[in-house]
């Protein structure tokens, strides 16, 4: 199972890796991927994937709620620091 | 909001989405566009006014069809070959159903307009702006809908828009100033406006990347008037048409945003709150420069 620091440093790996064009150094933990189009709207079911595929849990995008991946930070307190079976992702 | 339109003077309806004002009505929305004039000046803002067309291919930079395939209106012209011309005008030319029977056509490479700004993007396309720029336009916009109501929702409309396009920090400072700006005229004239989260209208969306984006990260906040009719938006479009257009402020992709004002349903959300008649329409409009003597304006 991987600590918090590890989790945070594949998804800041993998926006690094998908954006292209932003350096490692850049990007922090609140730094705005979407919004700055970091992370472009067509790699978001890309983004999905890879936070199913990490954490374990199934997303329903019908459900999902505005500012849930606008950060590292949004993406670890939603997706990763929640148990498997609590609540469902909502907190921006 | 049981507004009957069409037994109002000054607004005409035609059956395939499309209103024919005159009156009172006219002169309104005249007023009302004026206004939106008055707004955009407080910024400073150049005018423009853009052609009936766009070209095609730039809204394919776009995705424009893959996201909006259903709204989009081609203007179509006939093949100019002798032959076919001669085979046209000799035709029937229109059936029972009152269909043109076209033939061949010439190569489709327009689109009639579907929202003013786009003509901005596709203007400055290929620059590097020195300092952030502040626009506005007026333009009859084509929108293909399932249904029309008069003025609610119509084939062609009215829509102003204020633009900038500049860096990040200037183009959220404008938004946020127009809203404001725009707050305070509505409590000043107490039109119940509700501003809500909005996306645009994606074709499929569930399967449409770019609705996901909007949903995740709101760029569009509607004014919606008596809890359906959005009269108006604010978006902020981040540095999509900064990057597709190849727009530069600071060496890097421009940012923009528009404020865009649906000018016939600003004149329904009037009519529906304040009544058919100006003359008995509050004060404040007239101070607004909205109502007040409109019989006389040509």
């Amino acid at each position: 199972m991987m600590t918090e620091a590890e989790i945070r440093q594949k998804l800041r790996e993998w926006v690094v890796r998908q954006s292209g064009k932003i350096r490692p150094e850049e990007l922090a933990d609140d730094t705005a991927i979407i919004e700055k189009r970091i992370i472009k709207s067509v790699r978001i079911p890309d983004l999905i994937l890879f936070i199913e595929e990490h954490s374990g849990r199934t997303i329903d995008v019908e459900q999902l709620k505005p500012g849930v991946f606008r950060n590292i930070d949004t993406i670890y307190r939603n997706f990763f620091a929640v148990k498997a079976d609590g609540p469902g992702p909502e907190k921006a | 909001m049981a507004l009957d339109l069409k037994k109002l003077d000054g607004i005409g309806w035609q059956e395939n989405g499309q209103a024919v004002l005159s009156g009172m009505a006219l002169a309104m929305l005249r007023r009302l566009d004026r206004l939106f004039l008055l707004w955009a000046g407080e910024c400073g803002a150049e005018e423009y006014r853009f052609p009936t067309f766009i070209e095609a291919g730039q809204l394919h930079k776009l995705d424009y069809f893959r996201s909006f395939p259903h709204l989009v209106t081609f203007p179509v012209a006939l093949d100019t070959s002798p032959e076919h011309l001669k085979e046209f005008s000799r035709s029937a030319v229109i059936d029972e159903a009152g269909v043109v029977q076209l033939g061949k056509c010439a190569p489709v490479r327009e689109v009639l307009t579907p929202a003013a700004c786009y003509h901005f993007y596709v203007l400055f396309q290929g620059t590097e702006l020195k300092t952030a720029r502040n626009l506005t336009t007026v333009a009859t916009c084509f929108r293909r809908e399932a249904y029309y109501r008069p003025l609610e929702r119509q084939w062609n409309f009215t829509m102003r828009e204020i633009v900038r396009i500049g860096a990040a920090e200037e183009v959220k400072d404008f938004l946020a100033d127009y809203r404001a700006r725009i707050e305070r005229f509505l409590s000043d004239i107490g039109l119940p406006v509700a501003w809500e989260n909005a996306t645009d209208p994606f074709f499929d969306p569930s399967r449409n990347p770019k609705f996901l984006a909007q949903k995740l990260e709101p760029v569009k906040t509607e004014m919606v008037f008596g809890g359906a009719l959005a009269i108006g938006s604010i978006n902020f479009h981040r540095n999509f048409f900064g990057e597709t257009f190849d727009m530069r402020r600071n060496g890097e992709a421009a940012f923009s945003g528009c404020v865009a004002f649906g000018v016939e349903r600003w004149l329904y959300a009037f009519l529906s709150r304040f009544g058919p008649d100006e003359r008995s329409w509050p004060s404040v409009l007239r101070s607004h420069g909205i109502a007040g003597d409109l019989a006389n304006d040509k």
